[in-house]
């Protein structure tokens, strides 16, 4: 038998196996438009339910200190090393939503280069069209939150005696059990009894009702749940999910501040 | 009637161009809007002005092929009705109004109102078609197609291919047109077959073109002549999960277009 053939595979390439790579996939439907807006529409999703679970979690606050700071205890401690995976979780679908919806914006800017010298619009709601803005601000207030209650780094508590301020971080309370635990409720109390932290965290709840208006039904429409017939149900769940965490937040700073809830 | 208008003229692709004002009377409310620009250019041949070049064809709204940005709103204030479709009757006597090209990377201007669409063809050659030849007329039904699909073709099929979706898009998206022909073609047993390589290569060659992501904003919904539903985009984005999740699984359809 003589080398009549240099070709390697004188068949052409396999049909199965080592041709097939998993970048190719990613970079073809993550890499385009419609790929990475169905992205920023699934990590806004998955934002949105935690500012929901966020939210129902935090009106323990109406039933007292006990029931919130057991709460809270089963949080960061009962769930064990699982936080960290949810904190983790958590963190990187924020930083996907950010970073691939500033990546389109970018691109959607490079789109028109020369702009219009009379702006108007036929039907275009606001919220829709400073979804980036109203984003940014959002995001501003994630960080200044969790500085704030997380960090314990914003405000602290006046000591009993007088002079300096106790760190939010090691006000302690003892549950019925007998375990003592970092007190969440005095916290927040403190907290939201200083108006311009209120102030703060009112503006932001509205901005964020903002951003979910839109965002909500968007999100649906993006991964293609919605048409013409449900497209009326898409905006009623997107503004009414809205406003349940715009409620449910603003109800615990009203409630703290007209002394519903306190100390 | 009388008019103050604000022309953009550019007199070329590379040229710096302006705004600049022109006043127009003896304008009719029953002249078009193209015939109303007609009047002014007639005057300005006269006045050994170089007139003001802008598309058009038909004249019947039919063709795509007027394109004017008329106070900030693609085609003018009239829904579902193209530039020359839109008549001077739509506007108050005495108005000022704003003239301009469409604006979109994609679109590149050519001169005064006149933009390169050839994107949209573009577009187009890379799948808005049917591969296979369907031969004649086939016989009256032989391929039973459901009325909803056939009406949601027709609605889809409608689009003309003006531009206006994307040059009334604050993200410069043509996505409406770009669903438009997409969920035209799938909505149809001929096209289905291959709607996960087309929605795959279309959305390609529109990203590619320069043109920017759809937030869902709606403005090309009202902008559009033909009146085509945002429905269609998130159409286009199911059908778009649908040939992801088929490229994973079976592990075909590599690479963009």
């Amino acid at each position: 038998m003589s080398a009549t053939s240099a070709a390697i595979n004188p068949k052409g390439p396999r049909l199965r196996g080592s041709a097939s790579n998993p970048f190719d996939w990613l970079n073809t439907y993550l890499g385009s438009s419609v790929g990475q807006k169905i992205l920023v529409a699934i990590t806004g999703l998955l934002l949105m339910s935690f500012a929901v679970t966020h939210m129902v979690g935090n009106l323990k606050m109406f039933s007292g200190p006990e029931s919130i700071n057991k709460y809270a205890y089963f949080l960061k401690h009962d769930i064990g090393a699982w936080i960290w995976v949810a904190r983790a979780g958590l963190f990187l679908v924020f930083v996907l939503h950010l970073s691939v919806a500033l990546s389109l914006k970018t691109k959607a800017m490079a789109a028109r280069p020369v702009g219009y010298a009379y702006n108007n619009s036929a039907q275009a709601t606001p919220q829709s069209k400073t979804m980036v803005q109203t984003g940014i601000v959002v995001g501003l207030f994630i960080i200044f939150h969790l500085l704030h209650y997380t960090f314990g780094m914003v405000h602290g508590i006046p000591a009993a005696d007088g002079k300096g301020e106790r760190n939010y971080l090691s006000l302690t309370y003892k549950l019925d059990d007998g375990v003592v635990v970092h007190d969440v409720y005095k916290m927040v109390v403190a907290g939201f009894s200083t108006g311009w932290l209120s102030a703060i965290y009112l503006i932001s709840q509205m901005v964020l009702f903002i951003h979910l208006s839109h965002g909500i039904q968007s999100s649906l429409q993006t991964l293609g749940l919605v048409n013409r017939r449900f497209l009326p149900v898409a905006r009623l769940i997107g503004y009414g999910t809205a406003g349940v965490i715009f409620v449910g937040n603003v109800a615990i700073v009203v409630a703290v501040w007209v002394g519903w809830v306190k100390m | 009637m009388k008019f103050t208008l604000h022309i953009w003229r550019q007199p070329g692709p590379n040229a710096r161009g302006q705004m600049v004002t022109y006043n127009v009377d003896d304008i009719t409310g029953d002249m078009s809007f193209l015939e109303m620009i007609d009047v002014l250019n007639e005057r300005l041949i006269k006045d050994g002005v170089e007139p003001v070049a802008f598309d058009h064809d038909c004249r019947e709204g039919i063709c795509g092929s007027c394109a004017m940005m008329i106070n900030g709103l693609a085609h003018g204030p009239e829904r579902g009705a193209t530039t020359c479709q839109l008549h001077m009757r739509s506007f108050k006597n005495g108005d000022n109004i704003y003239v301009e090209p469409w604006r979109a990377k994609g679109f590149p201007l050519l001169r005064d109102l006149v933009v390169d669409r050839s994107s949209f063809d573009r577009i187009i050659q890379s799948g808005g078609f049917v591969n296979v030849n369907t031969g004649g007329a086939p016989d009256g039904n032989s391929l039973p197609i459901p009325k909803a699909d056939s009406d949601k073709a027709m609605d889809a099929a409608q689009c003309i291919g003006c531009g206006a979706c994307a040059a009334a898009c604050p993200n410069a998206s043509a996505m409406l047109f770009l669903s438009a022909k997409v969920g035209h073609l799938g909505a149809m047993p001929q096209g289905e077959a291959e709607q996960s390589d087309r929605v795959r290569k279309m959305v390609a060659t529109h990203d590619r073109e320069g043109f920017g992501h759809c937030t869902f904003i709606g403005e090309c919904e009202a902008a559009c002549p033909k009146e085509i539903s945002t429905e269609f985009i998130s159409g286009l984005n199911r059908d778009y999960i649908g040939s992801a999740v088929k490229a994973a699984v079976k592990g075909e359809a590599r690479g963009g277009a």
